[in-house]
């Protein structure tokens, strides 16, 4: 994902906004990461590129 | 699709929804329906096709989402094929409906919903039933998408959602104008089967 797609997500649980945690990037590709909810503390991975704005509760792969 | 028909795919398919007429139906709508500089969200995006075939045909800004991981997984490496080739790719985002984007984000929404009425005892209990299933009365998803979705549209933003004869065609255009959008046909295709229409809604508050 890029770094612009941030303005564009909330946190699923009360649309506050999310901190975003790089741990791997490739060029301007973020490739692993998490979102933290400001408000909720709620943790989001991002793996692959792709962040997981699942509430809790749904994240049953 | 038909019920047949998905008895096939099931056979070869079983957690990612693959592109089918339906799909084909609101590529067709939401290429013609989006400007260059729009914003645009596909919910349920399956594979990722109906998002590529838009990034690709306009200069827009596309994002997917999906709540199946694996169908987020697909979308991705569709997405990255495209980007490879065109140089334009999407974003995705693993997310329920609109629930995780911003207030006013997008220009455009596009949904190609689960939809088919479904016995309340057959219980696939597996992704492709969350992709196709839309309840006993075929609108389980589709009214919490209409109920929700408005908070995600930018002033003068829409809606391009396909509604299938199956699931109650004015059905779900009344449901729509009670949540404050007009509704007009953007295409229509007749099948054997059903009638698919994908439905331009347009916020009127």
């Amino acid at each position: 994902m890029k770094e612009s797609l941030v303005d564009i997500l909330c946190d699923p649980l009360d649309k506050s906004d999310l901190e975003l945690h790089v741990t791997k990037r490739e060029g301007d590709e973020i490739i692993e990461g998490k979102f933290v909810g400001t408000v909720t503390g709620e943790e989001y991975p991002i793996e692959d590129g792709i962040p997981d704005l699942r509430p809790p509760d749904m994240r049953d792969e | 699709m038909t019920r047949d028909d998905l008895a096939a795919r099931r056979g070869v398919e079983t957690t990612v929804y693959q592109p089918a007429e339906d799909s084909a139906l609101l590529a067709r709508a939401a290429v013609d329906g989006v400007s260059d500089a729009d914003r645009v969200l596909e919910v349920g995006t399956g594979s990722g096709w109906v998002a590529g075939e838009v990034a690709r045909e306009t200069r827009a800004d596309v994002v997917a989402s999906d709540l199946n991981p694996h169908a987020c997984r697909q979308a991705r490496e569709h997405a990255r094929t495209l980007a490879d080739e065109s140089g334009v790719g999407f974003e995705v985002v693993t997310a329920d409906l609109v629930s995780a984007f911003a207030d006013g984000a997008f220009d455009v929404v596009l949904f190609n919903p689960p939809y088919l009425p479904t016995d309340p005892d057959n219980d696939w209990g597996d992704w492709m039933e969350r992709a196709l299933s839309g309840g006993e009365s075929g609108r389980d998803v589709i009214e919490p998408f209409l109920d929700a979705v408005g908070r995600a549209l930018a002033p003068g933003g829409r809606v391009l959602l396909l509604v299938s004869s199956l699931t109650g065609y004015e059905t779900v255009l009344d449901y729509a104008r009670e949540r404050g959008f007009g509704a007009e046909k953007a295409v229509e295709e007749s099948y054997p089967f059903e009638t698919l229409t994908v439905v331009r809604l347009i916020g009127t508050d």
